[in-house]
């Protein structure tokens, strides 16, 4: 069953929205609340985003739903040719795509996993005073389709599905399989130049770069004018783990693998050559090598031994963040390839990881059922975030918010952030740096002595720049508890989105919530003009100064 | 034979570690219990080489009578002494002994791998009480007869009670918890220690190991009809009570219960719950200074949706590799396929292979002594 075609389906989906959505596949369980409280108001469940039902490949379950959003900015789309029949098959996905334009400007396109692609976010955010999605209700049937809009891509099994953010139909719009591997990652820019701004990542280590709009237009379901990179694994085929642009990076791009290796590509070369990089002497020795000819992949960064779970860069493009099996994250100086901190989780691996926008802090989520933040400026974690009861696999810092009383003025920055875990949970925390204290070092069995052990010893001490610190003792790091906890899927979370409007929530399972951020009901207004300041008031300075 | 083993050695190809034997085990009818178990223990190297060491320098009492640590002992040594780096083996001596000795594994019913362990463990503590008791009776005899049953012993928190005797089974498998319980009148703290051979641990949907040993070590408070008997105020009391691991074991077992009794289906239900455990482990609720820390090197798996029926498995990790043991079955597998046996996040779930009971080795051993 094809619901996008389906002329009913708006009708239906639309008279469920307001109580509580039935979902057809991924069942309301008792017990899941429909809005959750903070101190500034209750987010409630707008809508849901799914993948039609029955469509559960043998495959599904191995993958790992990640959701990237994409904001596909008005601009001409002239270059792309698209013949008329498939404007004819695509007609009614068209009018779908086209009914909320306007919603979700100034939603950054990040990608769940790296929280890339968000460098230039003031291109998008120009138009938050004039539109609010909530009251563009107006359908446009005859609108020129151009794409714009703002898109969830998501995968569920051997699929990619892309859902319109602001449209309420619960179904995508668009489905494209791939029959010979599952896609695993993906990132989107929005400010590519050329039309190639969708990245595709899959289980066999196969990469595509594709144009976002074009897929939009096709009728088809597959993948229609792509670049196709490490064809058959031919350079590396072990699962391609995550994926992300370069922010101002001229359409480079960077691979992460399941072997512990990162490949650099540059989209406008050619990837049909064997870049032939030397053999790893030393599985746990970081070393980067550069292709001889200049051909995709243009370099090899071998990181650690065992996967590499998670990458993201600063928004800046100046460092990369990488999280892996070993548990250690490590930050590197994209341009210069030199490692200038890192650590160790408390155990296990770590699955996650995320800048703040302005660069100065690090979330890590992982299997020690943490969250860390990790200071760029004292090079080391600063806080522990207690309050999952399984893996944390999704972070990310909510830009949009700012503390209800700040005015800019104030030396102390509050930062929100949330986290999802395989608990099923989304949990939102505040950190404000100054209220953190370094927890009493209470010696045990009543012996006032400082025998702490060797690890807590010297883990207070500056750290030489470029090593890696151990892990901290659980004494040692001060804990953040959590400000809302809320259980919002059945199946354990995979990752969480913020945007101007809502936090997207997504389960491994591929099911998306959409919450609603509080509104002041007094003032209908007001909704807009709070959130153009609130972005004026952000601070958005690059890491660099 | 050795289509299977040729194949698991074909896999390894010149990684197969040296002088290591993967021999699976031949079933005698619903004795994969047995199996499971056997690997993992087999695989727990420190327990394989102190087991095989006491063996060959206490022949002479091996001799004498044939128990289930000798049958293990031989059935070890049957392993490590195979030409043959692959192939499988047949456990009948040690398995008639088992049978023999204990009725509960006489039949042909499906049993549990937990309560196997938790026997064959206490077995072999006893079985090496009596040998040194023996050794020790030619001297002086008297003393040593009010030896600590099964190994579950009290001590007070001050007075030196006797050194009970530690057998290289305490070593590798025995930790302490120490029981705090404070009055909420007078505030004493009562400390009581209790030594375990494995954790035994609830479990909820959707958590971690992290969480459940959190829950398991959490404060509680006794009251209403569970209230405490205060020594120093000589009443009961409400009061709090949490259990803290004072001395964490060198091996550290975790028994999921997974098999709970469900009192208005008066029968024990299977849990199919989703339990992430990670391959490496610390455990922080310790009254030591550093945090314990491990790594897991073996999984015993119930497969099946029901508690009466269904087959065990295990997950072994030996030389870097990970390796799945199906009764005579040997197959590597990926690290991530270690994954696969967490759970289920749904209740009805096709997936019904779960980790049952985990191993843990501690691996900083700079810290202990």
């Amino acid at each position: 069953m094809i619901s996008a075609s389906n002329p009913n389906s708006m009708m239906s989906s639309s008279s469920t929205t307001g109580n509580n959505n039935a979902a057809g596949s991924g069942q309301q369980a008792p017990g899941l609340k429909t809005y959750f409280k903070t101190p500034e108001g209750r987010y409630k469940l707008k809508y849901e985003k799914s993948h039609p039902a029955g469509l559960l490949h043998y495959a599904h379950g191995k993958s790992v739903t990640q959701v990237t959003l994409a904001h596909l900015k008005d601009k001409p789309v002239h270059a792309l040719s698209s013949s008329s029949s498939s404007i004819g098959i695509s007609s009614g996905v068209k009018s779908a795509a086209a009914k909320f334009l306007g919603g979700g400007n100034g939603s950054r396109a990040l990608s769940f996993v790296g929280g890339n692609g968000g460098s230039k976010s003031s291109s998008g955010t120009t138009k938050v005073g004039s539109l609010s999605s909530s009251y563009t209700n107006s359908y446009t049937p005859n609108s020129n389709f151009d794409g714009k809009g703002t898109y969830l891509i998501f995968n569920v099994g051997d699929a990619i599905f892309i859902s319109d953010l602001n449209s309420q139909d619960k179904d995508p719009i668009k489905s494209i399989n791939f029959s010979t591997s599952n896609p695993i990652s993906h990132a989107f820019d929005p400010d590519a130049k050329d039309g190639h701004d969708l990245l595709i990542g899959l289980n066999s280590g196969d990469v595509y770069s594709v144009s976002l709009r074009q897929q939009l237009q096709d009728g088809g379901k597959k993948l229609v004018g792509a670049q196709h990179y490490n064809k058959d694994g031919c350079v590396n085929n072990t699962r391609c783990t995550s994926i992300s642009w370069v922010p101002n990076g001229d359409g480079t791009f960077i691979v992460a693998h399941a072997d512990g290796n990162m490949y650099v590509y540059e989209k406008n070369k050619d990837g049909s050559g064997d870049p032939s990089f030397p053999v790893i002497k030393d599985q746990n020795q970081f070393s980067v090598s550069h292709a001889r000819y200049s051909k995709n992949p243009i370099a090899r960064w071998h990181i650690c031994q065992g996967s590499i779970n998670s990458i993201a860069f600063s928004s800046d493009g100046a460092y990369i963040a990488i999280v892996g099996r070993d548990g250690y994250l490590r930050v590197f100086d994209f341009k210069t390839e030199q490692l200038i901190c890192g650590g160790k989780s408390y155990y296990g691996a770590l699955l996650c990881c995320t800048w703040s926008m302005d660069g100065k802090y690090i979330l890590t989520g992982g299997e020690d059922d943490l969250v860390q933040v990790w200071s760029m400026e004292e090079r080391k974690i600063v806080a522990w975030g207690e309050g999952h009861s399984s893996w944390v696999s999704g972070v990310a810092f909510d830009s949009y918010w700012s503390a209800p009383n700040s005015d800019g003025t104030s030396e102390n920055v509050v930062y929100r952030f949330g986290s999802v875990g395989q608990d099923t949970q989304v949990l939102l925390w505040d950190l404000e740096m100054e209220e953190l204290v370094v927890p009493m070092r209470r010696a045990p069995g009543g012996s006032p002595t400082m025998s702490t052990g060797s690890q807590s010893a010297h883990w207070d001490h500056a750290w030489p720049p470029g090593t890696l610190r151990p892990a901290p003792s659980m004494r040692d790091v001060p804990k953040l508890s959590p400000l809302v906890v809320h259980r919002v899927h059945t199946d354990p979370l995979s990752g969480l989105i913020f945007t101007q409007e809502s936090v997207l929530t997504v389960c491994r399972e591929g099911h998306i919530k959409i919450w609603a951020r509080p509104t002041s009901s007094t003032e209908p207004n007001s909704d807009s003009s709070l959130s153009a300041t609130t972005l004026k008031e952000k601070p958005r300075l690059g890491y660099r100064q | 034979m050795g289509a299977a083993g040729s194949k698991l050695e074909k896999a390894l190809g010149d990684q197969f570690p040296e002088g290591e034997r993967y021999f699976g085990l031949e079933n005698f009818g619903n004795t994969c219990y047995c199996n499971s178990v056997l690997q993992a223990l087999y695989f727990c190297v420190p327990f394989r080489e102190q087991l095989l060491e006491y063996y060959s320098s206490n022949k002479s009492f091996a001799d004498a009578e044939e128990n289930l640590l000798t049958c293990l002992a031989d059935l070890f040594t049957q392993i490590t002494s195979q030409k043959k780096k692959t192939g499988v083996i047949a456990p009948k001596r040690f398995v008639q002994r088992l049978k023999k000795q204990n009725e509960i594994f006489r039949s042909y019913m499906h049993q549990d791998a937990h309560e196997f362990l938790n026997y064959l463990l206490n077995e072999l503590v006893d079985i090496l009480e009596k040998e040194s008791r023996a050794a020790k009776s030619d001297p002086e005899s008297c003393s040593s007869s009010e030896q600590i049953p099964n190994g579950i012993k009290t001590s007070h928190m001050n007075g030196h009670v006797r050194e009970p005797l530690i057998t290289w089974v305490h070593k590798n498998f025995q930790g302490i918890l120490t029981n705090e319980t404070r009055c909420l009148r007078c505030e004493t703290v009562t400390a009581r220690d209790e030594t375990f051979l494995d954790l035994s641990l609830d479990i909820e949907q959707n958590t971690s190991i992290t969480s459940c040993l959190k829950n398991f070590s959490s404060t509680e408070t006794l009251n209403a009809e569970d209230k405490f008997f205060c020594d120093k105020c000589c009443s009961l009391q409400e009061a709090q009570k949490r259990m803290k691991i004072k001395k964490p074991p060198q091996i550290l077992v975790i028994h999921l219960k997974r098999f709970k009794y469900i009192e208005q289906l008066g029968r024990y239900k299977k849990l199919s719950y989703r339990v992430v455990f990670p391959l490496e482990l610390k455990l922080s609720n310790t009254v030591e200074d550093t945090d314990a820390e491990y790594s897991l090197f073996a999984v015993v798996v119930h497969v099946g949706s029901g508690p009466n029926h269904g087959h065990y498995v295990s997950l072994v990790k030996s030389h870097n590799h990970w390796l799945f043991f199906d009764d005579e079955n040997v197959e590597m597998i990926d690290e991530s396929a270690v994954q696969t046996f967490f759970g289920s996040a749904q209740e009805y779930s096709s997936n019904t292979d779960h980790g049952y009971i985990l191993f843990y080795e501690r691996v900083d051993v700079g810290n202990t002594s």
